[in-house]
Order: C-alpha cells, then structure tokens, then sequence
C-alpha cells in the first residue's frame, strides 16, 4: 500500500523547535498583570474530622492578600459522580484535600503565610485498601454515598464505602467452570502508582468583574472543566473560558477536573485578581490524581484441548476519597478478557472509597490489570495442560465474527492479533535460549493485548477547517496535545486528504474554548481514530466548497470537476480550471462582484453506535474499535542482587495505518517504558495515617536510562482500520497492557517463580530464590 | 533580609536583589523571566531545571542564589541565540522531543557534556544522561539524538579547520 503521498513518513512535530529552546509555553511560564499565587494548606491525616480553623496569624503575614478557608464552601463538583468539594467543610478524606488557602503576592509569601494557620482535627479510622473498606464495620468515608448526583449506569451502595458496583455477565459462568477440565485462579495487584508527568499540574483562575470566568491549567479536558465551573457559578458555559497552553506530559492524570475546582474557588475569593497555583512535586503526587489501586481475583477454567470456556474475576479498586475520576477506571478493568473469545463470563467490579488521593486514569485505563491477571494465568494454564503457551492462546484468540466480553462482534477491520503474535514469536521464541550461568539466569516471556477506547456515547472531537488566500490549510480542533505528536496527525492527515504538501497545513497549538471546536476529552488512545475522521469529513466539505466555488468560474457543474491540490478543473478536459488561491473566499467575477462562499469548513467524529451498558448485564457496544497486538521479552536475573535487566523487549501492534513513524515508535518505545516502572520499580507506598512516604522523584523512582531495555524492538501490522483515516489506529496506551505480564511470565520462565504482584523489585526475587533454595533443600 | 548580586546570565550583566531562600531556578524564571529551565521536582532529581554555572551542568533549583555573586551563567535561552544548535536539531531528528518539558535541561547538559568531553563514550553519555528524567520517550530517541549530535558537532569543528 505504497500509494500514500504524505502518510508513513517522518514530518517534523510542530512544536519541536519551540520545545527545543525553552520558547513552549507551559501553565507555570504564563505571566498575567496583577497576579496572586495560592498555597494550599492540607491535612496531616488522611481521615479527619476538622474542629477549628485559626487563620489569624496567616491574615497577619507578609504580602497575603487574603485566607481562604472551606467554612462557607457548599460547592460539590465531578464530571461522573459529584462527590468532591474545591475545599473541605467539615472533614478531610486524604492527605492532599484542600483545608485552607493562603492568596499573597509571591509563591514564597503563600507558602510562609499557610504554615501559620492552626487547625484541630479528630481523628477517624483510616483505610488505605479497599478490603479495609469495605468491611462491614468500616467508617463511612462518604456519610452521603448514593445521594450525589451521578452518571445514571453507575450503582452506588449507600450507608457502605462503596462507591460503584458493576458487574458484565456473560452466558453461565458456572455453567462453565464445569464444562472446564482445568481451572487457574490466583490474586494479582497492581498498587498505587503516579503518572509522574515531569511538569507538574497548574491551574490560573480569574474571575472578572464582567462577571466571566478564565481560567488556563494543565488539563487535557477543557471542556470537562468550562462546563463544570460554569454549572458551580451559575455562569453560562459560553462565559466560562479555558486555554490550555503547551502540556508537560500527561500519561493519564492531567484528565478529568482535578486541581481547577480549588483554585477556582480560591480566585473566586479575590475577582478582578488572576490567581495562580503549580503543583510542588510532592503536591503534584499528594494533592492530584494516582493512578491504579486495584486487587483482581481471577479464575478461569479450560478445557483440556485448551478453549476457555469461563471466566469469574473480582477487582477491587481502591479509587481513593473521592469516586468521581475512579469509577470509570474500575469500569474498564472489568471490560476486556484479553484479545479471547470466552463463552462464560462473570466479572464484578467495585469501586471502593479509601483514604488515599483519588484515583484517575493513567495510560492503559483500567486495561492493564486483567491483561496482566489473564495473562498470567494463561502462562500457568499452559503448563498445567501441557501446551506451548503461545499455542494455547492462538486458539482462544479474538477475530473476525467472535464475540468480545462486552457483547461486540470483532470485525475483520479490527486487525489480526494472531499476526501480531507471530511477529513476536519469530523475533523471540525461534532459537533456544540462553543457558544459565555464574552471573545470570536467563527467561522469556509472552502477552497478548486488546484495547478500545474508553468514552461516552456521546464522545467526538470536532474540526474546523479552512483555506487561507495562498493555498495553505489552517486545522484547529479540540485536541490536547501532550507530547503524543497529535499536531503532526493532523498536519499529515490534513495534508493527504487535501493533496498538499505537510508544510502547508498549520495545526492549531493551543486550545481556547473560545475558539476550539468541541471535543469531548482527548482520552483513550482515541484521537487519530475519531479526531482523523473528523479531519477526513472536513476536507471532503472543503473540496465540495471549492468545487461549488469553481463551478461559477468555469461554469460547469460540480460534478464535472476535479480536485488536485492546486486546481480544481474540468474532469474530461484538465486545462480548464482554476486555482484554488483564486477561490478561497468564493470567486471574484471581472467587475469584482463575488459568488460562492469562504471555503471552510467544520465537522466533527464519533465512533458508530457506541452504547451505554445494559444495566442487567453490564454488556454494550463501545464502538467495537481495538488496536490488537502482543509483547514479549527476554530477559536475565542477575543472581547475586535479583536485578532484572530486558535484554530485548519485542512488541507488535496492528496499528491499521503507520502515518509517522518516528512518532510512532516513540509512542511504543515509551509507553513500554512506562510499562517497566510500573513491573519492575513504583510504587506509591502509605504510612498508617494515610501519608505518602514518597512523594518526591528521589524516592519514587521511575525508570532513569539505566533501566532501559537493551533493545527494543517494533513491528508493525497494517489491517486498515473501517474508521480511522486511511486507516489507522490508536496506539497511545497499548504499549503498557503487556508489559507487567510478559515479564512476569519471563521470570517464572528464568527462576521458576511465579509473582502476582508488580513491583517485582530486586529484593523480592532474592527473597523468592532463597525461599526457592530452602524449600528445595527441605525436600 | 535582602542583597543584591551581580552576575552575567547569557552574557548580560544582571544585577537583581534576593532575600535570600531563592534558588538560582527562581532568579531565572521569577526575577529575570527566563522561563526556559523548568521546574519539575524541587529536589535535583529530573535535571529540567539544568543551567550552565562557570561551564558546568548545575541543576538550578538547588543552586542557593546567595552564591551566585560573580559567577557566569548560560542557560537554554542562551544557547539557542540563534536558533537551533547541533544538539537540539539532532534530538528533534530523532524524535527525542515529545512533550518538551525535559528538552531544556537535556540540551544543556549535553551541551556541557560535548565541551568538556568531545569524544564522550556511549557509557559516558548514558551515565551523564541519567541524571535526567523523561516519562515520555524511554530515552532511547535521546540516546540517539546524543550520538548524532556528538557525531554533528564533531564534523562541525572538523570542517572548521
């Protein structure tokens, strides 16, 4: 398919040279006239109810403004279950919630100010993990669970911590188990982890004395945000405006309205006045969105020629105090078995309210731990029937008429996960491996991988388009840019649709709402699907614009005309024609009177018939959009420290269509990287009154050069996509579903251990082959 | 409490007043706006915040703007006078430029890296890139920016002479 002009090539980002020169404009490099910053004053209890708040000392220091307390606050947020207040009225539910504010002329004199104010709190009974929770005795962390408003498909338990149940069912689940002649079950746990973006998250807010509200932050989800603080101050959406200027990484927790409630709402104190607030490191891991907190049971059941025949899973997700960025975390995590077709599923999930920061979403969704249970377990299925593990999984694989979980019939545009699978299996199971030695044990490992996005049925990205006087494309849409090059899709996208060349198609560079087209959240790996589609409708209106336009000067019918990129002329004869320089703003007639209209056009794309969930079964349509692909690995264990060091790490992914493929490898090369620091070194760790010990990149530590794999390597599969342009795929979060699996199945392969939970540090694989020798002994 | 310093950042003499908790990050980006070297960690782990200070790489949000006095600083704005450098369009060629807020300080340590060391080895490089932190490109496209931008600026001072 070598018949693509601008698609499969490497183009510039955009934005690169900005970046490279320290010229991009992020959240904390905005400077407005007369600008105050916030501290932000937070509990040293996770759980607490607050007695008293003494702000006199901290009215009384140098260059404060004002003190801003949650006393008067009746503000309650969320953009799926409004259970979350810009400040604390009468108790404290983790150890970043916003307790008092302190409004000065300088970041110094903020934070000098807030260390003066006194608060007295009672201490109540703190949990960290959902099991804790969600005992019967458990104090309520929401006395009000199931009276905020929510999503309607989401069921809370009132008078319990539980914040959501859902369940999928599919055919008979027990059914199954006794049709199976072979059953695995184990518990895996993924636990609290940060997205660590290296920027941290920023909000400015001003309220003017016209009464309209601007705020600038960090977020990806403008329009989440414009929406929900105008619905808060009773404001037209229309007077509520959001920019987003150059994003600092994302990775998940920059989605969702997370810190803009509280700055709002501290503005809000002080109108006519901008005021700002960064996230400090250790603020930015405290006081914004963690991601993960889930314990999986899983059992699934076989027959002994090796079909899944059921499937029974339990998450348990601890989303933290406040649901509302969680639930759908917890949704997802129950929405895929791996890339298998299963007859018999039960899979329940709750979302349970524990005394951690909220949970959101981080790169994967909710993906990452059944992949990372199945996967496993298929590891141990295979040696329990005796079968190569790759060839137990060919045979349960996903494709073209099989039935996802969910209810959805695969389409053979979905892709080919069997191809990517050998893809993998000839780069890495061929030759045999490498013997143990003095210094190493040697593994390799396998997994399999599906994701689709996870939206709203009424979730799209708008695009507007227009043809400016010299032939060149302006494209501004709703898009955030992360650094996941989106700006680079559109300019190529934009570029072969109209058949010009990339560097006449300017993409936007920052979002305004004053001035984006709509877009629901730029989430889910989903921009190049639905945000491609909506670039493709908008070109084809713009041709059929110029086309009207050329039909005047060359007076003949639309459907006689041609479109090459400079011309539009007489199909049947191409030297009657003009050029599209001449009919950008309609065409001018000899004595200048003009017919035809402004070539522009807008547009906007969705994916087809997404549903919400059946609430009997849970099941539905999610747009049946999925990028397959498989990962594997080798590895070596270092014996005498425990250390595992990636010698090659292999993935494939069906990405429908390459379109860059620089950005592409990078986006995969990363993600995968991603995927390592959650396997192998992260982990947010809590002390008993809900305190995080490591907030800060010295003790967090997430994968520097030195841990980076030998080699990676890529390979790509192309079905094209039905929806995508020209048929790609997404593949921003894909790269990280197999990573923690395929290790894990690598070091079971090296040591003859199995692990269930990430982390797999050194000293746990020590203490594995201790335990290992010891028994070994013992026999 | 306050001082005054005087110090010459990209080659302009600046003379700015300080009470004394800033660090040299904050000269730059508060009092002198130079946003260019970012904040991401406050603790000298991410090296986003990287400055040249006298010809060293220093990570600026521990550098005490109380020893700031006489010393000579360079930072991203000052290297990218004209633009582009060797190193930065390597690592834009690369692919190593995702979401940005790394790049500054990576550019500038290699800048100091290639100076004092020319024909710095791959273990150098990776030993010296590893005092910096990127979430989104697994290094792998900065490694290989390094290497291009060594091999760039090596041809560079060949066909000066």
């Amino acid at each position: 398919m070598g018949d693509f002009k601008y698609i499969g090539k490497y183009y510039e980002r955009p934005d690169a040279v900005k970046k490279a020169i320290g010229k991009a404009i992020f959240i904390d490099d905005i400077r407005l006239p007369e600008m105050l910053f916030a501290e932000i004053l937070t509990p040293p209890l996770a759980h607490a109810r607050i007695v008293s708040v003494d702000t006199s000392e901290a009215e009384k220091s140098k260059g404060v403004v004002k003190v801003v307390t949650g006393a008067q606050c009746n503000i309650t947020f969320g953009d799926c279950v409004r259970d979350r207040y810009p400040m604390a009225k009468d108790k404290v539910r983790y150890i970043g919630d916003p307790v008092a504010a302190v409004i000065a002329d300088s970041v110094y004199n903020a934070r000098e100010a807030v260390k003066k104010i006194k608060v007295e709190y009672e201490k109540l009974p703190i949990y960290i993990d959902a099991l804790d929770a969600i005992k019967e005795d458990a104090v309520l962390i929401h006395e009000k669970n199931g009276e905020y408003w929510h999503v309607p498909s989401y069921q809370p338990i009132p008078k319990t911590n539980i914040a959501m149940r859902y369940a999928l069912i599919k055919g008979d689940v027990e059914k199954g188990f006794k049709e199976a002649d072979e059953l695995v079950e184990g518990e895996f746990v993924y636990p609290f982890g940060s997205s660590s973006a290296i920027e941290t998250h920023g909000t400015i807010a001003w309220f003017h004395e016209d009464k309209t509200i601007e705020i600038w932050s960090s977020s990806i989800c403008p329009t989440i945000i414009q929406e929900d603080i105008a619905r808060t101050y009773g404001r037209p959406v229309s007077d509520v405006r959001v920019h987003i200027p150059e994003i600092g990484g994302c990775f998940g927790y920059k989605s969702d309205v997370t810190i803009e409630q509280t700055v709002a709402y501290i503005a809000s104190f002080v109108p006519g006045k901008p005021v700002k607030w960064i996230a400090s490191r250790e603020q930015d891991f405290t006081s914004t969105l963690i991601g993960h907190g889930v314990r999986i049971r899983m059992k699934l059941g076989a027959k002994r020629n090796g079909k899944l025949v059921a499937i029974k899973s339990t998450v348990y997700h601890s989303v933290g105090a406040y649901a509302d960025t969680g639930v759908n975390v917890t949704q997802a995590a129950i929405h895929t078995v791996g890339p298998y077709e299963i007859p018999n599923a039960h899979l329940e999930g709750f979302s349970v309210y524990t005394n951690t920061p909220p949970v959101g979403a981080y790169r994967g969704y909710g993906y990452q731990y059944p992949h990372f249970a199945i996967e496993r377990l298929l590891n141990m299925l295979a040696r329990k029937l005796g079968m190569d593990e790759l060839e137990l999984r060919s045979i349960n694989y996903l494709s073209a008429g099989k039935e996802t979980v969910l209810g959805e019939k695969i389409w053979k545009t979905n892709g080919d996960v069997k191809k990517c699978a050998d893809n993998v299996k000839e780069a890495l199971f061929t030759g045999p491996k490498p013997k143990e030695d003095d210094k190493y044990y040697y593994g390799r490992g396998f997994a399999a991988v599906i994701k689709g996005p996870k939206g709203t049925p009424n979730s799209g990205k708008g695009c507007y388009m227009k043809l400016n006087i010299d032939g060149s494309v302006t494209v501004i849409m709703g898009g955030a840019e992360v650094g996941q090059g989106l700006r680079t899709v559109v300019r190529q996208v934009t570029a072969e649709a109209l058949k010009i060349p990339p560097e006449k198609v300017r993409a936007y560079m920052e979002l305004d709402t004053d001035f984006s087209p709509w877009e629901w959240q730029t989430i889910g790996s989903m921009f190049t699907t639905q945000g491609g589609r909506a670039i493709m409708l908008a070109a084809d209106r713009l041709i059929k614009q110029m086309k009207k336009n050329a039909s005047y000067a060359l007076k003949c019918d639309e459907d006689m005309l041609d479109y090459d990129g400079e011309f539009v002329y007489l199909r049947s004869d191409p030297s009657v024609r003009v050029a599209v320089t001449d009919i950008a703003r309609g065409y001018m007639t000899e004595n200048g009177i003009t017919v035809g209209e402004v070539v522009q056009a807008t547009s906007a794309g969705r994916l087809p018939r997404y549903s919400s969930p059946d609430p009997e079964t849970g099941r539905g349509n999610l747009g049946v959009n999925y990028t397959f692909g498989a990962q594997g690995c080798e590895i070596k264990i270092e014996k005498e420290t425990g250390k595992v060091i990636i010698d090659n790490f292999i993935s494939s992914f069906d990405i429908g269509r390459v379109i860059n493929p620089v950005q592409l490898r990078g986006q995969i090369v990363g993600g995968v990287m991603m995927g390592i620091g959650a396997t192998l070194h992260e982990q947010l760790k809590f002390d008993e009154n809900g305190k995080i010990l490591n907030p800060h990149f010295s003790v967090y530590r997430f994968p520097t050069i030195k841990d980076a794999p030998t080699k990676q390597t890529v390979i790509y599969v192309e079905t094209p996509d039905g929806v995508g342009p020209f048929g790609a795929r997404g593949i921003g979060e894909h790269p990280v579903l197999g990573v923690a699996p395929a290790i894990l199945n690598a070091i079971y392969d090296a040591i003859g251990v199995d692990f269930f939970y990430v982390p797999v540090t050194p000293d746990k694989i020590k203490k594995a082959l201790e335990e290992k020798k010891a028994k070994e002994v013992a026999q | 409490m306050s001082e005054r310093i005087n110090f010459t950042v990209n080659g302009v003499k600046k003379s700015v007043e300080i009470d004394g908790w800033e660090k040299l990050l904050d000269v730059l980006r508060e009092y002198l706006n130079l946003t260019g070297a970012k904040r991401g960690c406050d603790d000298g782990t991410c090296g986003a915040c990287t400055v040249i200070v006298n010809g060293e790489a220093v990570k600026s949000c521990l550098f005490p703007a109380k020893k700031l006095e006489g010393t000579d600083i360079v930072t991203i704005e000052g290297l990218s006078k004209e633009g582009t450098n060797h190193i930065q369009r390597a690592l834009i060629d690369s692919g190593a430029v995702q979401c940005g807020f790394c790049t500054p300080g990576i550019v500038t340590e290699l800048s100091v890296l290639f100076t004092k060391n020319p024909e710095a080895t791959e273990e150098q490089i990776k030993e010296t890139l590893s005092k910096h932190l990127c979430r989104c490109t697994g290094y792998e496209s900065i490694l290989e920016g390094a290497k291009v931008a060594q091999k760039k600026l090596e041809d560079a001072k060949t066909s000066q002479k």
